[in-house]
């Protein structure tokens, strides 16, 4: 059972808790049904195949994408980001050729980009990103090149919270190919993929869709294909020993994460029932009473965007003359509350902010934390502050 | 069990994945066409799959649903008895002669 005392605001690693009925969908799909969707004609097959269809729809109505054929799953946003990045080798990107992405990237994108930097001589240019921690868009067309074929955005922060403007991004990116990573951003800021112009959006359902781990895909638009990273079994064309060339299939080889995808389902269900403009409301409000409680604290930096601009409930800050790993200490084992220290898998991004290589404490509240948490959260901190 | 679709002629639609089947089912479904989630009979596939059986009398009205929404048909057979199928061929598709 979970320390009910405990406070949790690490959502940006994962979401928790998760909704009821997301317990409940994996409870019932692991205690009653077949895992093998697509697989064999019973009807337990043939229930697994609907889970994972209906989430499947689910997930092209959320995204407005146009045809829900164009969403694979993967076990989480890392890997959908490689099957982009490798994926589109040899395909729209060619040795030689140039890719932009941003100061704010996670490593699930910094980590391929870097490796194609040097294996096959991929040139990456970095949009900077401003005091605030936020991507300067006005800088993207002064970066763009002729041979620019690809983009990679990071729509939301997991360091800064800061928010990228992707319809302008959408807007100017020409020919080359919009791969956006929305695994903060999903289930709280509205994503469109046709208004925004992403040809690839790569999702995670383990935070603020609120799934479990291990569950996540993207969408690709129509007209665009990727080599795919693993081949075999889709239960499709089963005669053929060639992988087939049609999503959703040719990105999913293997048995897939049913208890995951049902789990996400549920998840995607939870927050569309109770509506996003509800939820980012909710986060809103939090962030800005923490914000605002913040800046009457003696001794802490935050950085990122101000409370007044538009920003995620993700919150980096330094306590003056204290490690990142003892404020994160303190606060777990005095106040029972769970942040993450350090640098959260971006580097690129603690080095713009000026924050490497100690990194910063992060807070991350969830729909599920209170204004009550938030309190909890800004007395602790007066006082390790203080000391 | 009585079944409306058994008591007239049908036609039986193979598409390329389960995921499309179950797409067809959503779209048949949703405009009141009596079908049913069939396994791939093995007269027509060794593939192991799902299809989609109907009335063939919805045939043309099937045909438009499903090429209006994007899917590509791998195959369509009329039933010619319990186990025995035959195909329609694209050119009578195209043509939309058969019965
Ligand atoms: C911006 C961003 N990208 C990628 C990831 C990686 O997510 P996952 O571990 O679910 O693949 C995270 C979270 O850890 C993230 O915040």
């Amino acid at each position: 059972m979970p320390d009910k005392s405990a406070i949790y605001a690490d959502n940006a690693a994962t979401s928790f808790p998760k909704p009821r009925q997301v317990l409940d969908a994996v409870a019932a799909v692991l205690g009653s049904m077949s895992l093998s969707p697509g697989r064999s004609a019973h009807r337990f097959s043939l229930e697994s195949s609907r889970l994972i269809f209906d989430t499947r729809e689910a997930l092209a109505e959320f995204f407005n994408c146009p045809d829900s054929s164009r969403i694979a799953f993967t076990c989480n946003v890392t890997e959908a980001l490689n099957v982009g990045i490798f994926g589109l080798l040899g395909e729209t990107l060619h040795p030689g050729d140039h890719v932009i992405t941003t100061a704010l990237e996670h490593n699930a994108v910094m980590r391929p980009l870097r490796h194609l930097e040097k294996t096959a001589g991929i040139g990456i240019s970095i949009l900077p990103v401003s005091g605030e921690g936020e991507v300067m868009v006005s800088e993207l067309p002064r970066l763009m090149r002729d041979n620019t074929r690809l983009i990679v955005v990071n729509h939301v922060s997991n360091v800064t919270g800061a928010v990228a403007d992707l319809e302008a991004i959408g807007r100017q990116k020409g020919e080359a190919f919009l791969l956006v990573d929305a695994a903060q951003s999903a289930g709280v800021f509205p994503i469109d993929v046709v208004r925004m112009n992403i040809d690839m959006l790569a999702f995670t359902g383990h935070k603020s869709l609120l799934g479990p781990t291990g569950s996540g895909g993207f969408y690709l638009r129509p007209g665009f294909g990727l080599r795919p990273l693993k081949m075999g079994g889709t239960g499709s064309n089963s005669e053929t020993e060639i992988q087939p060339d049609f999503m959703p299939d040719c990105y999913e080889a293997g048995t897939p994460n049913t208890l995951g995808i049902a789990g996400l389902g549920a998840g995607l269900n939870f927050v569309t029932g109770t509506g996003l403009a509800v939820i980012r409301a909710h986060e809103q409000r939090l962030c800005r009473l923490f914000l605002d409680g913040l800046a009457q604290i003696k001794g802490v930096t935050v950085f990122g965007p101000p409370a007044d601009r538009e920003r995620a409930a993700v919150i980096s800050l330094k306590v003056s003359g204290k490690s990142e790993s003892e404020v994160a200490q303190r606060l777990d084992r005095d106040y029972h509350i769970m942040v993450r220290a350090g640098l959260h898998c971006a580097p690129a991004a603690h080095r713009a902010m000026g924050t490497f290589a100690e990194g910063t404490v992060r807070f991350s509240f969830g729909f599920f934390n209170t204004e009550a948490d938030v309190t909890a959260c800004l007395a602790a901190l007066e006082i390790i502050s203080g000391k | 069990m009585w079944s409306p679709i058994q008591q007239t002629p049908t036609c039986v639609v193979i598409l390329f994945s389960i995921h499309f089947v179950l797409k067809a089912e959503k779209l048949l479904k949703a405009n009141g066409i009596s079908h049913d989630v069939i396994p791939v009979p093995r007269e027509i596939s060794s593939d192991c799959g799902m299809a989609v059986e109907f009335p063939c009398l919805a045939k043309e009205r099937v045909l438009e649903l499903l090429s209006s929404a994007g899917l590509r048909i791998a195959g369509l057979y009329s039933r010619e008895g319990r186990d025995s199928f035959q195909a329609i061929s694209p050119e009578e598709l195209a043509a939309g002669v058969v019965n």
